[in-house]
């Protein structure tokens, strides 16, 4: 119709097509740009080293946050994410000191932990798709309640980790520190994903609930599926935050429930659903991490950190949305 | 041996009974056309049939075998395919899946085979292609789509279920003359393979172009079946509004005489051009009603959304009543006296899930400056601007939501009437709204141009301007290529125009 598809495609509108193909491409700029920061600031963490150590201490925000993409995707929630994975970082640390701690005990009770991790989710998605409460209440009341569990399972915080299990962590494996195979086997499962019928499934929910029904879709199972690949994925966010903490704390992953929910929106999904990739989840989760450290390279006194990290994240999504409205 | 047969159905929502009573059968190789008033029990009825709403009472056999359908995937299971009128999809994602979204095919189990995929969606998108305009292939993403492109992903969707019964729920009411020809070829071709369909729509001259059989619903029960060649048009609106006075038929429009009191213009275009429309150039005189026709999305619909300042203007003038109007703002088009009413209700009209009175004051509300203000004082006013569109409604208080299509389009177009326009800008004002609203709202348009208000009418139906507009301005790629007046607006030279150069 328009004169427009004559003309040679323009640089704005290469960006766009690309966009368009790439929809982590804005949230992978970002990153680039921090990283960048990063670097001027402080050499060192750009260094071999330093990424090695931006992964290992935020590799359980990237678990919980491509687990969280699940969810938003079909355009719900999980506020308990975070206190699943206190529940199973409680968990399997009990259980490993009680037990004999070799190799083999050790993977039997991280599976344990990953039915754990799907148990919550599936408590999560019963009462949000079958019941049909509202996702944000429904699953604020939830975290409340696994923090019990958790609780009761290790009243305080503290409990070690067994050696073998932190040792590992941060062992290299053929010149390769290990949470680096961590990152690469996160990706392929990424990429797996991405060509799943589940997050086809979930992805066209979110669109439009009613459409999805009308079309045939099973709604209500696809959407507890969702929430159990949440809590799988807690799951092993807490296999990691075990292994660089080295620790059990039944609270410490209910500060992340947000932080995920935030990398999701970095990444450049839409909270409302039916848009997203979980490779800009994890993106937006490394951009929470290095806002960290870029506000304690630059010099920030202690007493401003706090302030400078919300202003910083609000300017990288911003930014994040101007990169995508111009193309 | 009739394929599908539907006996003594009946569906309730709260005492309301939207469907009573049903016999209905349905046989292979036919189309089958359900017609009736909106909200007379066409769409429930379908979706019962869909499995989407699940009668109270009442028994489904299809090929001889009483079935239970309690969900759309045991219609589907069953054979059982859809087209919805509200359209069903999702927008973040592309044509091809879209089309095979409930039957995507796999690897292993768990993966989706894209080129598989493609492979599929392709097969069914050659059906449209060279009918569907730029953009339509299958990577496409529907959030790009124009309005007709989006429908025939939606007929492609249908057909892709490859289901023995396909029901299609207002399937043309965006597309333009060629695509509905081909349309009906493709359904023509599955009559041939023994399939059975059922259509609705509001375009007779479709309807009797297609369908084999017609059954008339009217109030929620079955009151006719007829077969096509004991049938006429008239006999078919006749039944469907049981007595009420009809729109002017097909056979002989009753052209419109004029209403034109003053020679002033109220509005003159010059040279305006904006994205998708070049080049425009018309006046507009009070008490006049000029219409816009042409093909589907030949750029009717976005002048009338640039006049009213939805959409820049690159450059041209404007002038109301013979002084210099700036257009690019919604709120100083309102302050000016213009109002424009649009056919998409559920984007630009509705505010759902509000009640009427909230839905009929923002106009009033914006015009004058109201603050604060009683329910008490509001509404008389609102109740004489719904009266003047006999709007059905139970109370002011009770949801828009609760009116059938044709009642909250009235609802919106009463929101302007409260304190009077000048100009009033339709842009096709009566897309999916049933014939009894239909015939209001031109007896209204009508009265409102007796006393003096200038309107511009773009309406997808052809003979609904034929009979009203006392000029015609025909559309073609976004340009008016022809102008007919008095005895000029005969359906013939309307064709004539509007096919000169897109066919």
């Amino acid at each position: 119709m328009m004169n427009t598809a004559t003309q040679t495609p323009s640089a704005a509108q290469r960006f766009k097509a690309l966009c368009a193909r790439f929809p982590f491409l804005p949230a992978l700029i970002i990153l680039m740009l921090l990283f960048a920061l990063n670097g001027f600031f402080n050499a060192n963490t750009i260094s071999a080293r330093g990424i090695t150590g931006l992964f290992s201490t935020y590799l359980a925000l990237m678990f919980l946050a491509v687990g969280q993409s699940f969810v938003v995707f079909a355009g719900d929630i999980d506020l308990s994410a975070g206190n699943i994975l206190s529940l199973v970082n409680v968990f399997i640390i009990t259980m490993m000191n009680a037990s004999a701690g070799d190799g083999a005990t050790t993977l039997g009770i991280m599976a344990l932990g990953v039915l754990v991790g799907a148990g919550c989710g599936l408590f999560n998605g019963l009462l949000i798709a079958a019941l049909r409460l509202q996702p944000i209440v429904a699953t604020f009341a939830t975290s409340i309640f696994f923090t019990g569990i958790a609780l009761y399972v290790l009243p305080v915080a503290g409990m070690p980790a067994p050696m073998i299990y932190w040792q590992t962590y941060f062992a290299s494996f053929f010149g390769l520190p290990f949470v680096i195979y961590v990152v690469a086997l996160l990706l392929v499962l990424i990429f797996l994903f991405s060509r799943s019928k589940v997050v086809l499934q979930l992805l066209a929910i979110g669109d439009d609930k009613q459409a999805a029904f009308q079309s045939g879709l099973p709604v209500t199972a696809t959407r507890i599926k969702g929430y159990v690949l949440c809590g799988v994925f807690a799951s092993f966010a807490a296999f990691c935050l075990t292994g660089d903490t080295a620790s059990g704390d039944p609270l410490v992953g209910s500060a992340m429930t947000l932080s995920s929910v935030a990398a999701v929106v970095l990444g450049g999904s839409m909270l409302s659903g039916g848009f997203g990739t979980q490779l800009g989840s994890l993106f937006g989760a490394l951009t929470i991490g290095l806002i960290g450290s870029l506000v304690y390279f630059v010099g920030t006194p202690a007493s401003w950190q706090n302030f400078v990290q919300g202003l910083a994240i609000l300017i990288a999504l911003m930014v994040g949305i101007l990169i995508s409205r111009r193309s | 041996m009739s394929k599908l047969i539907l006996t003594n159905v009946s569906k309730s929502y709260g005492p309301t009974r939207a469907f009573k009573n049903g016999d209905f059968a349905l046989e292979a190789g036919e189309v089958h056309a359900l017609m009736g008033t909106n909200g007379s029990g066409k769409s429930t009825l379908c979706k019962i049939i869909a499995g989407s709403v699940k009668p109270d009472t009442g028994t489904v056999t299809l090929d001889g075998k009483q079935v239970n359908i309690n969900s759309p995937q045991d219609a589907r299971a069953l054979g059982i395919g859809i087209f919805y009128q509200e359209l069903s999809l999702a927008t973040n994602r592309s044509i091809a899946e879209n089309i095979l979204i409930s039957q995507v095919p796999l690897q292993f189990g768990l993966f989706v085979n894209r080129a598989a995929l493609r492979k599929r969606a392709d097969q069914y998108i050659d059906l449209v292609r060279d009918v569907a305009g730029e953009g339509f292939h299958a990577d496409a993403v529907v959030a790009n789509l124009r309005s007709d492109q989006r429908q025939l992903v939606e007929i492609l969707k249908a057909l892709a279920t490859e289901a023995g019964i396909l029901i299609f729920d207002e399937p043309t009411s965006a597309l333009d003359r060629v695509q509905v020809k081909r349309f009906f070829e493709i359904l023509e071709k599955l009559k041939g393979e023994g399939r059975a369909m059922i259509m609705i729509s509001h375009r007779m001259d479709e309807i009797f172009e297609i369908s084999d059989r017609l059954t008339v619903i009217c109030d929620g029960a079955i009151v006719a079946t007829r077969k096509r060649e004991e049938t006429s048009p008239k006999d078919i609106v006749e039944l469907m509004v049981g007595g009420r006075s009809t729109l002017a038929d097909d056979d002989g429009p009753q052209l419109r005489t004029s209403s034109i009191k003053e020679d002033k213009p109220l509005l003159s275009v010059k040279g305006m051009r904006g994205a998708g429309f070049q080049n425009i150039s018309f006046t507009l005189k009070g008490g006049e009603i000029l219409g816009l026709g042409g093909l589907h999305g030949q750029g009717q619909s976005a002048v009338l959304r640039a006049l009213f300042g939805a959409a820049p203007i690159h450059s041209g003038e404007l002038y109301l009543k013979e002084e210099i109007y700036r257009a690019g703002h919604q709120r100083r088009a309102i302050r000016k006296g213009l109002a424009y009413v649009s056919g998409d209700r559920v984007r630009d009209g509705v505010i759902h899930g509000r009640p009427i009175q909230e839905n009929t004051v923002p106009i009033h509300a914006f015009r004058q400056y109201l603050f604060l203000t009683s329910f008490g004082d509001l509404s008389p006013k609102l109740e004489g601007a719904l009266a003047k569109l006999s709007t059905k409604f139970e109370a002011l208080t009770s949801s828009i939501d609760s009116l059938s299509g044709g009642n909250q389009q009235k609802v919106v177009i009463a929101r302007w009437l409260i304190d009077k326009p000048e100009v009033l800008f339709l842009d096709d004002p009566t897309k999916g709204i049933d014939l009894a609203a239909k015939a209001d709202l031109f007896a209204l348009i009508r009265e409102l141009a007796e006393e003096g208000l200038g309107i511009i009418l773009y309406s997808s139906e052809d003979a609904e301007l034929l009979n009203n507009s006392d000029r015609i301005l025909v559309f073609n790629g976004g340009s008016i290529t022809r102008e007919l007046a008095g005895d000029e607006r005969t359906r013939f030279n309307l064709y004539d125009a509007a096919y000169e150069v897109a066919s």
